[in-house]
């Protein structure tokens, strides 16, 4: 009887969570096959359209609701968070393959890296674009000041994933490798690389998508061009239409499409993994 | 004459000053098969890293036919390792794993793959060449592993309790293999292990350490019959000792006044000092056990003063081996084996008896 109270309650706590969690992206998809141009972002639905995703490419007749101006912005957010994500992850396995030997004032480096994820974003913004602006005096862009911002914030959750992963990270194979009269850097490459390969895909994924929705450090600090996020806030002072939402559906669509890549290669990875362990336990 | 392997006054100590191998001393000949034995923690596996070049090394040197390899990396010295949990590249098959050493020294592709076939072949690993390690039995990773040493040429083969993950079945007959593959290949084995059948089993001479410092270094037989350490004699066999004060002492003949009257030894490592303390190590299978209704004349003919009476408390047979219990008037338990047929009619559980040695048998340890 108690339990089967309890279970009812955790029930109703699951799906008040899942409401939450997926209640706002359900509306927005939604509301997104409005009828266009004259349907507003609000119900009732007036008619079922796919107008507003036409009008994303440009494939509708003029009207006095203009396209969003996202082209540029979409094309500076990929490639500010490709760059970010090949640093942070390169910094990231290179200084948590550091801290695998303990060495004189390791816990303050430590500290310090992580602090990059710990600062509230603005500040570090608004911090940089000082820096530049008054101390340094260089022009502020998306690809230098607002790129730095990203990098400092992204590499330590790099860091953190590459940690964990040389921390189980079985060295006597290096030794191994050493011993056969291989140098440490074809070693690093031939041997410790391909083993912790899922781990580095794992850092890039939390690379990529924290710079590519990151607003309060690149505010201040991406200058004149905007990125993604920012553009996106940009259109919200003047009025909101439909269109948005279409975006919003389509990124997110982009988002699950780059999970599922990953979500495949860890799967393999993984399967080998376990493969292996149960042959372990046969022999 | 230049020896293989020449350590000399070696010493390490960790960062935090903990000294882990002290003043170790050892000239090792091409082809000698030896074994660094001794209980966990006591120094074995950090030298054999010294030696790989996986610790440094704080004091002493280290040279390799001849040459002084101390502060040469890992990669650069002659050596190679066979790991406990053999350390496979599992990412690879096991061609390319035993491929891999011969490819990145820039061995011609023909040639390195000749070699490799010659040593899968040796190893009966042909079969298996294309699959990955993970997916084969223990003994199958361990010939892999020692395929990928073996295949490089190294000058010497560093063994880090290579037998310690298998069964113990497996472990006897690649403990055999391994011999025969040494005496075949001539190079030179250093393998370390806390068990002491494998080292008395396999090696030319065994180096037994205790708390990061060299006991003894002896073949097997010499280790077992005439140990020179208290630590020595009680790790290695059953030996029974019995402590006592030198009382007269000569070339061949020590007299050692103990609990049991005096006893008579042959001194074996020189000529004991009078007065000092020492103990007498008695192998196992240096007693013998007498029936209480042996004449006192008899024992004194035989073994001289040597004699102890004893009470029997176990007996206990298991196939055609007795196996005995017994304790010396001091309480001292003693255990040891004999053939059945010797024992089975004159001794009973909970009798009398003698237990009875000849001076030659035993050792003695000065303190």
């Amino acid at each position: 009887m108690e339990q089967r109270f309890l279970k009812s309650v955790l029930g109703v706590y699951v799906a008040a969570f899942v409401i939450f969690l997926y209640g706002p992206f359900i509306v927005l998809t939604i509301l997104s096959f409005q009828q266009g141009p004259d349907g507003g972002p609000q119900f009732p639905i007036i008619e079922w359209s796919t107008y507003w995703y036409q009008q994303l490419f440009g494939l509708t007749p003029p009207s006095r609701i203009a396209p969003l101006p996202f082209g540029d912005a979409l094309i500076r957010s990929l490639i500010l968070s490709m760059m970010t994500m090949v640093v942070s992850t390169v910094l990231g396995v290179m200084s948590a393959q550091a801290f695998r030997r303990k060495f004189k004032g390791s816990s303050v480096v430590f500290y310090l890296i992580v602090l990059g994820m710990m600062v509230p974003g603005v500040l570090t913004g608004l911090g940089t674009s000082l820096l530049a602006n008054n101390v340094i005096g260089i022009e502020r862009h998306w690809y230098t000041t607002a790129f730095a911002t990203h990098v400092s914030y992204t590499f330590p959750f790099a860091f953190l994933v590459m940690l964990a992963i040389l921390n189980r990270f079985d060295a006597s194979v290096e030794e191994a490798a050493w011993s056969l009269g291989v140098d440490p850097w074809t070693t690093f490459r031939k041997i410790t690389f391909p083993l912790i390969f899922p781990g580095v895909l794992s850092a890039m994924l939390f690379a990529f998508t924290l710079s590519l929705d990151e607003f309060p450090r690149t505010l201040f600090a991406s200058g004149r061009d905007q990125t993604l996020p920012l553009a996106i806030y940009g259109t919200f002072s003047v009025e909101i239409h439909p269109n948005i939402f279409a975006f919003g559906v389509l990124t997110t669509l982009f988002s699950f499409a780059l999970l599922s890549v990953y979500g495949i290669l860890m799967g393999l990875s993984v399967r080998r993994a376990r493969r292996q362990a149960m042959q372990e336990d046969i022999a | 004459m230049t020896y293989d392997l020449q350590l000399s006054h070696i010493g390490k100590v960790y960062d935090n000053g903990t000294p882990a191998v002290i003043d170790f001393n050892l000239d090792v000949n091409k082809g000698e098969f030896i074994a660094f034995l001794g209980p966990s923690g006591c120094g074995k596996t950090t030298t054999l890293r010294m030696i790989a070049g996986f610790e440094s090394i704080t004091s002493g040197d280290l040279l390799i036919r001849g040459k002084r390899v101390n502060d040469l990396p890992p990669e650069r010295r002659p050596t190679s390792m066979i790991f406990q949990n053999y350390a496979l590249f599992p990412h690879m098959t096991v061609r390319q794993n035993v491929t891999f050493g011969l490819e990145v020294k820039g061995t011609a592709p023909a040639e390195a793959k000749r070699k490799v076939d010659r040593i899968l072949d040796k190893l009966g690993l042909m079969e298996v060449a294309e699959i990955r390690p993970t997916r084969l039995s223990g003994g199958q990773r361990q010939r892999i592993a020692l395929a990928r040493s073996l295949v490089v040429e190294p000058d010497i083969l560093l063994l880090d309790e290579p037998l310690g993950a298998l069964d113990a079945n497996l472990r006897k007959s690649i403990q055999n293999e391994l011999k025969l593959l040494q005496r075949d290949l001539g190079i030179t084995f250093v393998f370390v292990t806390h068990a002491q059948s494998e080292a008395l089993a396999l090696s030319d001479r065994i180096v037994v350490m205790n708390a990061g410092r060299v006991e003894q270094i002896s073949p097997p037989r010499e280790l077992y019959t005439r140990p020179q350490s208290i630590f020595v004699a009680r790790f290695i066999g059953a030996n029974t000792l019995i402590s006592g004060q030198v009382r007269q002492a000569s070339e061949g003949m020590a007299r050692l006044d103990s609990a049991f009257g005096t006893l008579e030894v042959q001194p074996s490592h020189g000529i004991p000092e009078i007065g000092a303390a020492a103990s007498i190590v008695l192998p196992a299978e240096a007693i013998q056990v007498l029936p209480a209704t042996t004449p006192e004349s008899a024992l004194r003919a035989d073994y001289g003063s040597n004699v102890i009476a004893c009470t029997i408390n176990r007996l206990q047979l298991v196939g055609h081996i007795l196996q005995i219990g017994l304790t010396l008037p001091n309480g001292e338990p003693v255990s040891l084996e004999g053939h059945a047929d010797k024992y089975r009619d004159t001794l009973t559980a909970g009798g009398a008896a003698f237990v009875a040695w000849k001076p030659q048998d035993a050792t003695l340890i000065s303190h």
